[in-house]
């Protein structure tokens, strides 16, 4: 166990060592999202609510989550279906929050009239 | 099927460890797509009311504790670093850093409990809590300058602050300045104030749960690394309690903006 | 397109024997054990169906006696037997049993559990703990609730609006809502052990194609339990924590929206009906091609439009809302895409129809069953678009017209379909043929009592008669009397299978391995099945519905299709169909 990252077929007859993650890589990913997340912070303290802020906020949060998915949650090593899964919660998402602002951003509409 | 893949950990119903793992694998994540519709229900009902209330939300998010929750996140995001070296540890057949990785993830994670009581402790100290609480807090501090002119309101309030023990809370203070008759300002409807405050209490509670019951997982799962029932070809068990783990720590890096950082710089503009 | 049939199949028509009927296994999974441990703790799929069968079947006979409450005040203009609150909370009780405890748990607790692992050639669901779990959960749901709703009740109707549910209702919402809450999880479960087994079970050769569409309606359903039962679940704690809290988000006093949760709530709520439906659709599929003896028309169209029902259903919820007080856009929108779920429900349809032209039909009671779901389902479907209208819909929001259209679909349909299905599989569940004579009999008097209970309402509700009034004026009384009076022959008709189904259990004669004649690899194991369901597993090399050349889906012959007459004598048609059955679809 020298090298226990090298693919060692004799000893891994279930091919669990050919995927392990490279702890340099994950520090990395880390230190990305660590410093993100205090980018967010003073970056929102710096310019204040401004109808920019909470775009520049998710963004940056989205980039985040997208690490973590990415990296920590094994989407770069993941099955076809297993990333269908993740894509189609994020599109069953949209569907609840495109209709629901469908009624929400027209109501005054009518209101108005 | 050689007889190589055979493997105590292999259950009845499955024809080898490939087909297990990714069984596993993906019940694990479409238990998470449901954890991202079931936050997204109230992800979407918090839209609707940013949209409708922005000033409000804006107001009330600038008197939580942003602090606090600067700190949360360096717990979480670190524990999620701790929890993947664990897989890594698992993979590898190294029980004791995997041993040590999760009882660091487990330790973080109730660091963050510990950090969110201290909040809410704090919170109900400063009766920032929507119902009655909030109505009593806000009424008093409305009621000392209701026959006063904008200027001496004001003053009242500096007064006030200076204190040890102040009459009022900040917010109380804040919103009922802003509601004043003299006041500039556009007023804020307490009632929306206290609507962000539901959030806040909700979506943090439903999430300090998901916390919870992530801890409980890990600890489950150190019970099993101590007995030695995590072998290699048994890593999947650590690599589903670290997916749900690190989606309960994504959800949080959109918690923080939305409740936190909504109003963190309100003020100095 | 004949994807349906692999390249080579047909030679098998003329060479591949019918195989010998498997023994009776002398250990079945029934047999295996017989404490109440080994039924309580079993974590086979197999039992796990027949605790859902057992629990939703109380669950049913509980909806339907407040069902029998409600109709039976409603004899009288002023109400015959019950004061308005308790009427209120009749329709209350009815509505939460049969929806979260009987309809949507019914096909797919029932036979997606028993029937997806042996459709599919595998040993268990992938996670049966998991599953045996679902069941618990369901029970610890049902007892919050059916506590809530026998022991004073919710008046609130099931679908619980605030604020009347969260400030004006004194009754038993926090354990209703609680018991619904917690029944959701078991649904989820169920759906997420349905879909892994789906993707990652599949014996050898059964590829996507040639996928049973049961198990096709199945994948559709397990995907809506998936993604729209969290939604419902956050609504209901938003609200459970408004009512004990006295201040929530759905509060008009702090700027909340009381409409926010109406959309929270459709979100799951409508596409909760295509949960309910679609199992029942997959049943039909079966049933109808297996007692035309032909092939299924039109295969992949069937199967994805299962898909396409499960995923444009997510896009409608909001015609429940039209005179709610959303925006006018927003209901033109709605409105639209409300039609376009005829679409795929109009493909299965033309489908099946077409899968019937020219078969050699026999009419056993799954067949009847089937045949009366395909003209109910028709009538309910249609209906429906009168609803998604918007013009139309102002006039007939929350009248009986509404009432006989969900009817139509959720019972004519799907109580139906579930009837259908048990009857199919009845032989497969439990070993034994039940009455040939009493099930067609009762089969047709369900239908007849059916359409005798709700056509009525058609008229009263068009006339303007609203909904969930305990009074009505006089003018109605002769809709509601011929109403009540179809429903207690709607009640014998459910009653009959209560009574020859549990006999058939003593007195049935054994069943063969394949009484149908049908397809299936379910139908390959002995009835009833071994506990590991298949000694070997099987390798599938056809399509689902070979009946066109007479062989099951591992290649092999069929056995003797029981005759029209009767379960007993060779009187059908004989081997593989000399008729002209070309292979369509």
């Amino acid at each position: 166990m020298a090298d226990p990252t090298t693919p060692a077929t004799t000893n891994d007859p279930h091919g669990i060592r050919k995927d392990v993650d490279s702890p340099g890589q994950l520090f990395v990913v880390f230190a990305t999202v660590l410093g993100l997340a205090l980018v967010n912070v003073f970056l929102s303290q710096s310019i204040g609510p401004t109808k920019f802020t909470l775009p520049l906020q998710l963004a940056i949060g989205s980039v985040q989550a997208g690490l973590v998915g990415y990296y920590f949650m094994h989407l770069r090593q993941g099955d076809k279906v297993v990333i269908l899964t993740a894509l189609s919660s994020l599109f069953w998402m949209g569907i609840l929050f495109v209709l629901f602002m469908g009624d929400y951003m027209t109501r005054h509409l009518v209101v108005s009239q | 099927m050689s007889a190589s893949t055979h493997s105590p950990v292999l259950k009845h119903h499955f024809d080898d460890l490939g087909q297990q793992h990714a069984s596993e694998r993906l019940g694990i994540w479409m238990f998470l797509a449901t954890e991202v519709l079931f936050f997204g229900g109230i992800f979407g009902a918090y839209t609707v009311y940013r949209l409708w209330y922005p000033s409000e939300f804006v107001l009330a998010s600038s008197h939580l504790a942003w602090k606090f929750a600067t700190i949360n996140t360096v717990f979480l995001i670190t524990s999620s670093l701790t929890i993947t070296l664990g897989i890594r540890a698992a993979k590898l057949g190294d029980r004791s850093a995997l041993l040590r990785y999760l009882l660091i993830t487990a330790a973080l994670g109730t660091a963050f409990m510990v950090v969110k009581g201290f909040e809410y402790k704090a919170d109900l100290h400063e009766r920032y809590v929507p119902g009655p609480m909030f109505q009593a807090e806000y009424a008093e501090a409305v009621k000392p300058i209701a026959t006063m002119t904008h200027a001496q309101a004001e003053a009242y309030f500096a007064a006030d602050a200076t204190k040890s023990h102040p009459d009022h809370e900040p917010w109380a203070r804040d919103l009922a300045l802003r509601n004043h008759e003299g006041s500039t300002a556009a007023p804020a409807d307490p009632g929306k104030i206290q609507l962000f405050l539901c959030f806040y209490y909700i979506m943090t509670g439903i999430h300090g749960i998901h916390i919870i019951v992530g801890i409980g997982c890990i600890l489950w799962l150190v019970w099993e690394a101590w007995r030695g029932t995590i072998p290699p070809e048994n890593y999947s068990t650590v690599e589903v309690v670290s997916l749900y783990w690190h989606l309960v720590d994504a959800i949080w890096l959109f918690l923080m903006p939305l409740l936190y950082l909504a109003g963190i710089g309100y003020g100095h503009h | 397109m004949s994807i349906a049939v692999p390249h080579g199949t047909p030679a098998l028509a003329t060479t591949s024997p019918v195989p010998p009927e498997p023994a009776p296994a002398p250990v079945n999974y029934l047999n295996v054990s017989h404490t109440i441990w080994s039924w309580l703790f079993t974590v086979d799929h197999k039992r796990i169906g027949l605790l859902y069968l057992g629990s939703i079947s109380v669950f049913f006979i509980i909806g339907g006696i407040f069902a029998a409450l409600v109709r039976m005040n409603l004899m009288s203009p002023n109400g015959a037997i019950l004061t308005e609150d308790a009427y209120n909370r009749a329709f209350t009780a009815h509505g939460v049993m049969m929806l979260f405890f009987f309809l949507i748990p019914a096909v797919p607790g029932v036979m997606g559990n028993f029937f997806i692992p042996l459709m599919i050639g595998a040993k268990d669901l992938a996670f049966p703990k998991l599953n045996l779990a679902s069941w618990y959960v369901f029970m610890i749901g049902a007892a919050f609730s059916g506590w809530a709703v026998l022991v004073g009740g919710i008046d609130t109707g099931w679908t619980l609006y605030p604020p009347y549910s969260s400030r004006s209702s004194q009754s038993n919402i926090l354990p209703g809502v609680m018991g619904v809450f917690i029944s959701g999880f078991s649904s989820i479960m169920t759906g997420l052990n349905i879909m892994v087994t789906i993707h990652k079970m599949r014996a050898p050769g059964m590829t996507w194609g040639r996928l049973p569409l049961f198990v096709w309606s199945l994948y559709g359903t397990s995907l809506i339990q998936l993604l729209a039962t969290p939604v419902v679940a956050v609504t209901l704690l938003l609200l459970m924590v408004e009512k004990a809290a006295g201040i929530g988000i759905f509060d008009p006093t702090i700027g909340g929206d009381p409409i926010l949760f109406q959309h929270m709530f459709w979100f799951y709520s409508h596409p909760a009906v295509y949960i309910m439906i679609l199992p029942g659709m997959g049943v039909v599929s079966e049933i109808l091609t297996c007692f035309s003896r032909k092939n299924i028309f039109g295969y992949h169209a069937v199967a994805w439009s299962s898909m396409g029902i499960a995923v444009v259903g997510f896009l409608l919820w909001a015609h429940h809302m039209f005179v709610a007080g959303i925006s006018f856009y927003a209901a033109l929108l709605f409105s639209l895409l409300s039609m376009l779920v005829a679409v795929p429900s109009a493909i299965k349809v033309f489908n099946w129809t077409a899968t019937l032209y020219r078969g050699s039909i026999t009419f056993h009671a799954p067949m009847i069953l089937a045949l009366g779901f395909l003209v109910l389902f028709v009538v309910g479907g249609l209906t429906g678009l009168f609803l998604a209208t918007l013009g139309t819909d102002i006039h007939l929001h929350d009248t009986y017209f509404v009432v006989a259209h969900f009817h139509f679909v959720m019972v004519g349909g799907m109580v139906i379909a579930y009837m259908a299905g048990l009857h199919f599989w009845w032989p497969k569940m439990t070993g034994r043929m039940y009455s040939d004579w009493w099930s067609r009999v009762a089969a047709i008097i369900m239908i007849v009592g059916f359409f005798l209970t709700f056509v009525p309402q058609f008229i009263m509700g068009y006339h303007g008669a609203p909904r969930r009034y305990p009074n009505y004026p006089q003018e109605f009384q002769i809709y509601n009397v011929l109403s009540t009076a179809g429903s207690s022959v709607l009640g014998l008709g459910y009653l009959l299978p209560g009574i020859y189904l549990p006999l058939s259990l003593f007195f049935g004669k054994k069943a063969t391995a394949n009484p149908w004649s049908a397809t299936g690899l379910e139908w390959i194991t002995p009835s009833p099945p071994t506990v590991h369901n298949f000694d070997a597993t099987p390798v599938v090399v056809c399509g689902p519905y070979e009946y066109a050349i007479g062989v099951d889906q591992m290649g092999r012959g069929l056995p003797e299709p029981p005759g029209p007459g009767g379960s007993d004598g060779p009187t059908g048609p004989s081997g593989p169909m000399k008729k002209e059955t070309e292979v369509v679809g």
